[in-house]
């Protein structure tokens, strides 16, 4: 039973860092519907964002998020701004192309400059738990959980009880209305990547603490928040949360239970099913379907 | 008059093209394909660095001597993005397009075995001083060779470290990332485990991506091993020493197959990296020594010079995989362009060497692996690896049992 237990938490722990990357990549893509393929990358700006002021000033890495909000909301914005906003009325598949080459240019860019070697923030109390009867919780990963939770809430608040949000929500539902309606439609697509962008670096500084950061690991993330936001609902903000919890719960459980090596056969089986028989989310709350 | 002028500089651009191509040609053009991205990044720019720590001590000497003249060497290498079948063609176009004299081995069971493939079709000796998968040697091949032993056997040390451990550990646990050398590593955790008397409790496999290893290591630590042995790479390492520290399981000994003794193992975990045992092959306290590096720890400080880092003991294998070759060209007296008659005649000289070099005796066998290494195992203490096993080359007495996260 303890050990179902434990499972579960990690499980739900493991959901709060993939909805914690997630929200960012469901805000972009329910706004513009741009399937952002740097994502990951912009996880990879945010640890490194972290790892250097950690190394260089012996900051901790709790106190680098500003940093990394605002370095990367300038990025997200600036890029949306001069670059995707070129091609935000172009059929999809250019956007597709737009965003791929963005990620490689950050992956080897960075991989340039940084290295290829691999890396990780180590203080003091790295790998610190509580011990509660026996279930241990590792506390980077409960303030991930715990942030996770307060920027999908902070998000859900933004979008409805702030003229931005308002404007931000009016251009998703329909640009050309709002652009009648006085709202600058490029303007909100750049601010809206901008947020996406910073929120996705959160995550980003806070898993450089339990998890290996290098140059080239951004696809993967890009990969698994897809699944994520499939699974929760594309463009449905809490789908994020919901998404990662379910996948974080059953990878975890299959790799105690059954075998780590079909955790990602699973996850991606999920995926499937999930796009062919409920392709608004599990919540059902997702723009597409 | 003027067609004889014309016809005179004719002839003397001829010459002169004809005299630049050759003092091109003098000069061994020496390729491989290797990851420099990707996965294996990190561990194939350490590689990238033997070699050129070689290639560069060799040209500050005015390059490889033959019959009394010096040909200086030129490293060409190209990025397999850690996909095997790049490296594949990236080294059938080392060979066909970029027509290099000879080739070497980059980083990874996976690539090796897929670049070996094309060397052996074109005749062109391979020797890596990074891969070591047992299926690389059971090719019937004849011109691939590893400085390295088979994966197997590179984790005896580690194993059979638990000899002199007091009170002597009883059970194990093995994980280990599925891909050839680490699988592999598995393989020979179990053998030596068995024939050390310890009964393994656990065995899985787990995908190289895995991202998260709290879960996987959870079941691991309900059934209570006295030893984790972890076939890895360096990531693999890097995530279980993470995750195990995050879920507060602390077995007496923990084992790696390759980690570790990459630099950035320490500088990344710092004191986390304390007590971790790791296979190595070669160590900078081993009596070795050859006319080119000097001893094993002159290599190891020269290293450090250049690098302002200490080798890994794949880097010392790889540099001495390269100066095998070295030593072999001389003895031949083969000179620049290399020609296929040359090539076979380099790789029947391998298969007969027995080169002391920094790194120790390099002699290979019949399949290409060398057979003469010692199952080293290193530990870190207080931030440097150390040899600790076996007990006459160590340099420090193993710490057993390892200290438990929460006392440390």
């Amino acid at each position: 039973m303890l050990l179902f237990l434990q499972s579960l938490l990690n499980g739900i722990l493991l959901g709060g860092i993939y909805a914690a990357y997630s929200a960012g990549f469901s805000l972009i893509f329910g706004v513009m519907g741009v399937i952002n393929i740097f994502h990951g990358e912009m996880v990879m700006l945010g640890a490194f964002i972290t790892y250097w002021i950690f190394i260089l000033f012996h900051i901790d890495p709790f106190l680098t998020i500003p940093f990394s909000i605002i370095s990367l909301f300038i990025f997200g914005y600036l890029i949306q701004r001069f670059v995707i906003n070129r091609v935000i009325e172009a059929p999809p598949m250019i956007s597709y192309i737009l965003t791929f080459g963005i990620h490689l240019i950050i992956a080897y860019t960075a991989l340039w400059i940084w290295t290829a070697d691999f890396r990780t923030v180590t203080t003091s109390y790295s790998g610190f738990n509580a011990n509660i009867s026996g279930i241990i919780i590792p506390y980077a990963r409960l303030a991930t959980f715990g942030l996770a939770i307060i920027v999908v809430a902070g998000l859900y608040i933004l979008l409805y009880k702030s003229d931005v949000g308002r404007a931000i929500q009016a251009t998703a539902q329909d640009k050309e209305v709002a652009r009648l309606m006085g709202v600058n439609v490029k303007q909100i697509y750049a601010i809206t990547f901008g947020i996406g962008a910073a929120i996705t670096a959160i995550a980003g500084s806070l898993i450089s603490t339990y998890f290996i950061i290098f140059p080239q690991m951004g696809l993967s993330y890009t990969i698994m928040a897809f699944c994520v936001v499939v699974l929760g609902g594309m463009g449905y903000i809490p789908g994020a949360l919901w998404g990662g919890l379910i996948l974080g719960v059953v990878q975890s459980l299959t790799a105690t239970y059954i075998n780590a090596g079909l955790s990602g056969a699973i996850t991606f089986i999920l995926l499937f099913v999930m796009l062919v028989v409920r392709p608004s989310g599990i919540v059902g709350k997702g723009i597409v379907g | 008059m003027q067609k004889l002028c014309l016809g005179v500089m004719i002839a003397c651009l001829v010459i002169f093209l004809a005299s630049g191509i050759s003092l091109a040609q003098q000069k061994f053009r020496i390729g491989y394909a290797d990851p420099l991205t990707g996965t294996f990044g990190r561990d194939g720019n350490l590689v990238r660095d033997a070699y050129n720590f070689w290639g560069d001590l060799v040209n500050a000497k005015g390059g490889i001597e033959v019959k009394g003249k010096k040909y200086p060497v030129e490293l060409i290498v190209i990025d397999d993005k850690s996909i095997a079948a790049e490296n594949a063609k990236f080294t059938e176009k080392l060979i066909t397009e970029d027509k290099v004299d000879l080739i070497l081995g980059g980083f990874g069971s996976d690539s090796v075995f897929a670049g070996s493939a094309v060397a052996e079709k074109y005749k062109y000796p391979l020797i890596s001083g990074a891969a070591s998968s047992n299926k690389l040697f059971e090719r019937g091949f004849r011109y691939y060779f590893s400085t390295l032993g088979k994966a197997t056997e590179e984790v005896r040390g580690c194993v059979d470290i638990v000899q002199i451990l007091s009170p002597k550990p009883k059970s194990g646990a093995i994980i280990g990332s599925d891909i050839l050398f680490t699988a592999l590593a598995c393989e020979g955790y179990k053998k030596y485990a068995a024939q050390n008397g310890i009964e393994i409790i656990h065995s899985e496999l787990f995908p190289i991506t895995l991202q998260d290893y709290n879960s996987m290591l959870l079941k691991v630590k309900q059934k209570n091993p006295d030893i984790l042995f972890v076939g890895s790479h360096l990531m693999v390492a890097m995530k279980t020493i993470k995750a195990m520290k995050e879920i507060d399981f602390s077995p007496k000994m923990v084992t790696f197959s390759y980690g570790p003794t990459v630099p950035d193992f320490v500088k990344s975990l710092v004191k986390d990296a304390e007590y971790v045992v790791a296979a190595s092959e070669w160590a900078p306290n081993l009596p070795y020594k050859d006319p080119l590096f000097g001893t094993a720890r002159q290599f190891n400080e020269n290293y450090f010079k250049k690098y302002q880092r200490y080798p890994d003991y794949v880097e010392a294998a790889s540099a001495a995989g390269a100066y095998a070759m070295q030593v072999a060209i001389e003895k031949l007296g083969i000179t620049p362009p290399v020609k296929e008659e040359d090539r076979v005649r380099l790789m029947e000289e391998l298969h007969k060497q027995n080169l002391m070099t920094f790194y120790g005796v390099v002699k290979f066998g019949p399949d290409g692996a060398n057979e003469a290494h010692p199952p080293v195992a290193v530990q870190i203490q207080n931030g440097k690896l150390l040899n600790v096993f076996p007990r006459e080359a160590a340099e420090a007495a193993p710490w057993y049992p390892m200290k438990p996260w929460k006392e440390r």
